[in-house]
């Protein structure tokens, strides 16, 4: 060989992007929606719920699974598989690489995360348990409403053969999914497909979040949601999700693709469920980690996605979490938490944060926390509009119900480092 | 006597309800004797057939039927089955 290709360090780059939200169900969609800060949390309309104490949630509305996926993944899955495959094949689709069967099979892995799993098919069958006897409980229950469905069925339905993981998690496990996939682009796997999507609102699934004291049972749509204010309540849930497309940077330049941005980044920790307050040295300590892997200093970061849980002892933590790791700069860098326009979808949360980082960066642009104008922490949050900005590095933050902490570091582009 | 058969047509259908495959009654009595992979259906599948059957019937099917490999040697079995219990 007399050419000698540079090849740098097997970074993981993200190349292909796709979004199923309650604010839109396409990446450009999504983005609309999270720019002008349009807020979609509603009334919860779906089958069965009418009558349970949560009333406000973000949901996907208007989807139609059955144009997107074929019968025989319908029949076997609940519709938080439906809501993965559909933004998979968005993902790949926007990476160039289609949804028909890869050469390279082996080259390519899946990884997603979930943490209410699919309580809508698993209700409609343990029904039948109970009310015609197990004769009546369909095979795929075997299935359908594990946290690993959405995995196992993107891999066979696109027939990807590589490495594939499941992160049943807290909300932080959806930040966690895609250091896994980094972690296999660094050992050798060309392409990840990675992220989470979850369809927390159904009865039985609704029904298993009640018991979090965190949840908002707030009536008004504008006021359920309010992080970082003094009229905190809690946090509203909403589900949906996004996949991404993660290859080896050289990967993506030999296919001459564009890398959108590189995830440089992630560190995580645990501090007991609902233990907010301990969750303040957590999260500053998985900031740190995500800055060190990055290479990055806190004045790199150029805006930060904040986990707003909308519990008021949680907000303190995170705020005080951010000053603890980025020092005077945390009282100066944007923040923002886009999701208070259209929930929390568990998982799914931190991945659509990590779309927004990508997208923000891409137009310059920081979103704005829609719902909340009045802050009471010392924190730079971006409200009412977005903000323009040259965004380089930004820091998305991530917290689970059950005690996990979670920071990523996504660099615009491919990142030098 | 009323005999009691499943015909292809039946399967066909059955093979849309339990398991969203879609195929042609014509296609899948010419090639009765391929595996029911040809089809796309998995084993997950036909087993929700066999409780379909079971619970249309009233009867227990074999364990064999929800091991076997085509559609004829299914139908064989079951209607096999169905005759020997009628």
């Amino acid at each position: 060989m007399s050419t000698q290709r540079t090849q740098r360090p097997r970074r993981a780059a993200i190349t292909g992007i796709g979004v199923i939200a309650p604010n839109g169900q396409r990446p450009d969609a999504y983005w609309k929606s999270v720019s002008e800060g349009i807020g979609v949390l509603d009334r919860i309309t779906r089958e069965g719920c009418g009558h349970l104490p949560l009333r406000v949630a973000g949901e996907v509305r208007s989807f139609d699974a059955t144009a997107l996926i074929e019968d025989r993944f319908l029949v076997q899955t609940d519709r938080f598989s439906h809501f993965a495959m559909a933004a998979a094949a968005l993902a790949l689709d926007d990476a160039g690489l289609g949804s028909g069967d890869p050469a390279e099979p082996f080259s390519i892995g899946v990884v997603t995360a979930a943490g209410s799993g699919g309580g809508e098919f698993g209700q409609r069958e343990l029904q039948k348990l109970w009310g015609q006897g197990p004769r009546f409980v369909g095979p795929y229950q075997s299935i359908a409403w594990f946290y690993a469905a959405s995995t196992g069925q993107i891999s066979i339905r696109s027939g990807f053969k590589g490495p594939c993981g499941v992160v049943a998690s807290d909300e932080a496990g959806g930040l966690d999914s895609l250091a896994h996939a980094a972690g296999a682009i660094r050992r050798g796997t060309d392409t990840m497909v990675v992220g989470a999507a979850e369809a927390p609102l159904a009865p039985y699934s609704m029904v298993c979040q009640l018991g979090y004291p965190e949840l908002s049972t707030v009536e008004d749509p504008d006021l359920a949601y309010r992080p970082f204010t003094s009229k905190a309540c809690g946090f509203v849930p909403a589900e949906g999700g996004a996949l991404l497309v993660v290859e080896d940077g050289n990967r993506a330049r030999e296919r001459g693709v564009p890398v959108r941005a590189t995830l440089a980044g992630h560190a995580a920790t645990f501090t007991g469920a609902s233990r907010w307050e301990e969750s303040r040295e957590g999260l500053a300590r998985a900031i740190r980690g995500a800055l060190d892997e990055a290479g990055a200093a806190p004045e790199d970061i150029d805006v930060v996605f904040a986990d707003a849980m909308g519990v008021p002892e949680a907000d303190r933590a995170e705020a005080l979490a951010i000053a603890d790791a980025l020092g005077a700069h945390g009282r100066r860098v944007p923040v923002t938490a886009p999701k208070t326009g259209f929930g929390r979808a568990h998982c799914a949360a931190p991945v659509l944060d990590t779309v927004a980082a990508v997208l923000a960066m891409e137009h310059g642009q920081v979103p704005p926390t829609p719902n909340v104008f009045d802050i009471c922490h010392d924190l730079d949050l971006v409200m009412s509009r977005a903000r323009p900005a040259e965004l380089r590095t930004a820091l998305v933050l991530s917290r689970g119900l059950m005690g996990s902490n979670a920071a990523l570091v996504v660099r615009r582009g491919e990142s030098a480092r | 006597m009323i005999t009691t058969e499943v015909t292809v047509d039946e399967l066909a259908v059955l093979m849309k309800k339990a398991a969203g495959i879609t195929v042609d009654p014509q296609e899948l009595k010419q090639a009765a004797g391929s595996p029911f992979d040809c089809f796309g259906l998995d084993s997950l599948g036909l087993l929700g057939i066999v409780g379909e059957l079971e619970n249309r019937y009233g009867l227990s099917l074999p364990p064999d039927s929800e091991r076997c490999k085509s559609p004829r040697e299914f139908l064989d079995l079951v209607n096999s089955t169905l005759k020997a219990g009628a």
